[in-house]
């Protein structure tokens, strides 16, 4: 399925994003977004370039949401 | 005067004889020059305008009969019809056939974001049915059925989608367009089925 023109979820502009509120963390936006807060992974994995550690997310960062 | 009517009578024969063949060679000129004019436009008629062609053989296989029948008087008669027919054929098939290929230059433009969008989305779907079909419990508004139907629905874009890039690599953008289209307007009702904003 043209995988060579799919771009990186980065790029890609149907990738659902989220804005970090205070209060948040990777397990909550997991919960709301997945309904399951296990997953949190798949949003820290998909937001290696801006996250270092799934611990720590700011306000006002954009997440993606894959 | 016996002998003076049958001299007048082969007279007169002679002349419808003489007026006639001096009919036959236009006629069949007309005839030939219609079959000629036909000719340079049928692959075109055929392909854009073949009711209007059928129409116009038709006229011409009449005019064809009265010459085969020696009415060439009816043919040159009917030849500025059949000339007429022919050229308004000719007006109608070559009009048809500019707006089908404006219309292919137009669906060959569209065709260009729609095979990087459509891609995007079908990524975008996969990426978020794996990540559910992993979650013990479902996020609001997201149901088992509505799950399995979604996954469904993408292999069938998914499907789809080959058939418009095959179209597309065939030339045919017009289809291949038409399909995409079709294909992201799925898309489009998949991701909300899953609570995803479309892009």
């Amino acid at each position: 399925m043209a995988d060579d023109k799919t771009p990186p979820a980065a790029t890609n502009p149907y990738t659902q994003t989220y804005l970090v509120v205070s209060g948040d963390t990777l397990s909550k936006i997991a919960q709301t977004y997945y309904g399951d807060p296990a997953l949190y992974t798949k949003i820290f994995q998909a937001n290696r370039d801006v996250l270092s550690d799934p611990n720590k997310i700011s306000p006002g960062q954009k997440l993606r949401i894959p | 005067m016996k002998k003076q009517s049958a001299w007048l009578l082969a007279s007169l024969a002679a002349l419808v004889l003489v007026g006639c063949a001096g009919q036959k060679e236009p006629a069949e000129r007309a005839i030939a020059s219609a079959e000629s004019a036909l000719a340079t436009i049928h692959d075109t008629a055929q392909k854009y305008a073949p009711d209007q062609l059928q129409a116009v053989e038709t006229q011409l296989a009449g005019v064809k009969d009265s010459l085969s029948k020696g009415d060439y008087k009816g043919v040159l008669a009917a030849a500025p019809a059949l000339t007429t027919a022919i050229s308004g054929l000719k007006d109608t098939a070559e009009g048809k056939q500019k707006d089908a290929e404006a219309a292919a230059a137009q669906a060959k433009d569209a065709w260009g974001p729609l095979s990087t969008d459509v891609p995007n989305m079908v990524t975008a779907i996969q990426s978020r049915v794996d990540t559910l079909s992993k979650s013990h419990h479902l996020p609001a508004g997201v149901t088992k059925d509505g799950l399995a139907s979604a996954k469904s629905g993408l292999n069938a874009m998914k499907t789809a989608w080959s058939d418009a890039s095959n179209a597309a690599t065939s030339g045919d953008f017009t289809t291949a367009v038409s399909k995409a289209q079709a294909v992201k307007a799925q898309g489009a009702d998949i991701m909300k089925s899953l609570g995803m904003s479309s892009g």
